[in-house]
């Protein structure tokens, strides 16, 4: 190879690069309005990622899959969690994690500073980033929870669930509201004895939630109501 | 040593190793962390995220010290005359440590930009540009009077610009997250697979010229091509980081392709290496040196092109995005590319700058810390590696939720620790002593 090929390679290689990424990058910004909801990016979301970031929540957490992988990815925290669960979390972490291998650290938020990362949190889980990340995908489950609620004859435990307006908190399938856990996320982590337990009485297994006691439920109908959740399961996971 | 200013680079060299020796302390406490359960008190006072930003901070500020230490070893030598303002390099590494020391500090009591790697509060950010701009001038004027052009210069003084540059881009608030990452990159992607590229890959080709007696002309030809397929292939390949924050589906095509590419140049390295020391007109001595030197160019190609290349097409990465499986390819990437990089460096040039003859020192000891260290870091990177295959398959496949998946994970950030105190630890308190007591070959 001669000198003149050489640095021939070299201009080629340098240039043709750069003119890749800076032409992309421009029409990336273009893009970025829709695939961001750049509308719905209001002086909350702003001040909630001031507040994230002055929190270093970043060194435990991956958020877009980026950061320290310490603790669960914050992508999709609000569609999974809810409104209340992300609250819990951040007021009470020495009790919600109580129980937990690793602990999250107390920081002391005021109120203002959890509305705020919570409108960050809603604003991050609607971007539109090639669904990733897979085990915490939306649009898996609702696919799942539409395919199993067309087909199969209404159980008695899906019936409870709507009778009891569990949708009015929680959000299953294309439906519900992000105050509590989405039942799916539910599905995941929690057995039906478990679920059944919990129902009677929230407050004695996670202090401070905010969801009602059903008591007045048999413990059959909270047991038809737990296993209705675990069969959403998506993922095959630990029993 | 010929000039009287490149001893300037002996502070730099001692400042680096012992913030590298800091930076594997911390490096324990992180993987501790994981294994066992620290108490609530504590993570409270001295979270996790805490000793991150210590960690990773350490690194690229030990790193770049060493970069520019080398850079003040090397210019005197290349264009044959002393460095401009020696005084002004005694300056920039103040203000280069001040800042260090009170980042460090000012993260101990919460004092964050709160951006990964990029931790470093804004009004330091302002030092470190100044540092930066004396460190650019200096050098940067040096080459312009001495009018000696090299390829060597030419690529080291690009490198360091473009580094300064890029390092801009992690300044602003972003109000949009997903640009906020988008430039992220800008600064770590094009920082490690570009301009720190250019500047080791000039450095390298300046040791290789005093170690072979190699003719320049054959180097620095070889340098050309190798700049061109590193610049071509990384530049492009950032957008390997872009699948899933939120930008075009056209990146995973970009991204996947440019980036599959990336361990070309690596590969057309470690070949020259081998190319100009069969060529070579002079003994391979010193021994621990030459070692240094080929262990860095193959654990550059097995960290950072194989490591790499595992988990860059899209299709794997949507399953092992922000697991373990990045953290050990960071691990052997950062050790292979550029840990071994600057030791490989300090060991040239410190029998050098004392004066030793031919610059040959005793060895012996430097051995004990160069294995235990490289296969220290190697046996916690495959440990990390087999964490993020776990975590990848009951994480992001089998959907368990993510406390659930971490469960078998504990025992291998125990092998991990293991490593890191066992050897890491160890092989690094060696090769600091030896480093900074280094002695003359025949007493």
């Amino acid at each position: 190879m001669s000198d003149k090929v050489a640095k021939w390679i070299f201009w080629a290689g340098t240039i043709i690069s750069v003119l890749v990424l800076l032409v992309l990058t421009i029409d990336s910004h273009k893009q970025f309005n829709y695939l961001t909801n750049v509308d719905k990016l209001d002086a909350r979301v702003i001040a909630g990622k001031k507040t994230f970031e002055k929190h270093n929540c970043n060194d435990c957490h991956t958020i877009l899959g980026f950061g320290s992988y310490y603790a669960p990815d914050l992508t999709r925290a609000y569609t999974r969690l809810g409104e209340d669960s992300i609250q819990r979390r951040l007021k009470h972490p020495e009790s919600v994690f109580s129980d937990s291998f690793r602990k999250m650290p107390q920081q002391n938020l005021a109120g203002q500073e959890i509305a705020d990362l919570i409108a960050f949190f809603r604003w991050v889980s609607e971007i539109r980033n090639n669904d990733w990340p897979p085990q915490h995908s939306e649009t898996r489950w609702k696919r799942s929870t539409d395919k199993m609620l067309a087909s199969a004859a209404i159980s008695p435990g899906a019936a409870l669930v709507l009778q009891e307006n569990c949708l009015d908190c929680h959000t299953l399938g294309s439906r519900g509201v992000a105050k509590g856990q989405r039942l799916e996320w539910i599905a995941q982590s929690r057995d039906a004895l478990w679920m059944a337990d919990f129902l009677k009485n929230p407050e004695a297994i996670a202090p401070g939630v905010d969801m009602p006691a059903y008591d007045h439920l048999s413990k059959e109908q909270r047991l038809k109501i737990a296993e209705f959740i675990v069969s959403l399961k998506t993922h095959r996971g630990e029993d | 040593m010929e000039y009287r200013s490149q001893r300037i680079a002996y502070s730099y060299f001692v400042i680096a190793l012992l913030l590298f020796g800091l930076q594997v302390v911390t490096g324990l406490w992180l993987s501790l962390s994981y294994f066992i359960t620290i108490p609530q008190a504590i993570v409270d006072a001295f979270p996790f995220s805490t000793a991150r930003a210590m960690h990773t901070n350490l690194l690229v500020l030990w790193l770049l010290l060493g970069f520019m230490g080398a850079t003040f070893f090397m210019i005197p030598e290349e264009t044959k005359r002393e460095l401009l303002w020696p005084k002004l390099a005694v300056v920039q590494l103040i203000l280069l440590v001040g800042t260090g020391v009170a980042a460090l500090v000012g993260f101990l009591f919460g004092w964050t930009q709160g951006k990964p790697l990029l931790e470093i509060p804004r009004p330091l950010d302002v030092v470190i540009v100044i540092a930066a701009l004396m460190f650019l001038f200096n050098v940067g004027l040096t080459m312009f009077k001495a009018k000696r052009w090299t390829v060597t210069q030419g690529s080291l003084l690009a490198g360091l610009t473009f580094l300064s540059v890029l390092y801009l881009f992690g300044i602003p608030f972003y109000k949009n997250l997903t640009v906020d990452w988008y430039y992220w990159w800008w600064v770590i992607h094009l920082w490690v697979e570009g301009a720190w590229e250019l500047v080791v890959a000039a450095l390298t080709a300046f040791m290789l010229i005093k170690l072979t007696g190699v003719e320049r002309k054959v180097v620095e030809k070889w340098l050309y091509v190798e700049l061109g397929l590193f610049l071509f292939t990384g530049i492009a390949g950032t957008g390997h980081h872009y699948y899933w924050l939120g930008a075009p589906r056209y990146w995973l095509w970009v991204g996947g392709i440019f980036s599959a590419l990336e361990p070309v140049p690596i590969l057309l390295m470690v070949f020259d290496t081998y190319r100009h020391m069969k060529e070579s007109k002079l003994p391979f001595v010193p021994k621990l040196t030459w070692t240094y030197l080929v262990a860095n160019v193959v654990l550059h190609f097995v960290g950072a092109g194989l490591f790499g290349f595992a988990h860059t097409l899209p299709m794997i990465n949507y399953y092992t995005h922000g697991s373990q499986v990045t953290v050990a390819h960071g691990h052997l990437s950062f050790f292979g590319a550029y840990v071994l990089f600057n030791l490989t460096f300090f060991y040239f040039a410190i029998p050098r700058l004392k004066g030793f003859p031919d610059g040959q020192y005793k060895e012996k000891r430097g051995y004990w810390g160069f294995w235990l260290t490289s296969l220290g870091v190697l046996g916690m990177s495959l440990a990390f590696a087999v964490a993020g295959v776990l975590q990848t398959y009951l994480e992001r496949v089998q959907g368990q939720p993510y406390m659930i998946a971490q469960k078998p994970i504990r025992f291998w950030m125990l092998i991990v620790f293991a490593h890191g105190i066992l050897m890491v630890l160890t092989g690094a308190v060696i090769i600091i002593s030896h480093l900074l007591t280094l002695k003359p070959a025949k007493a």
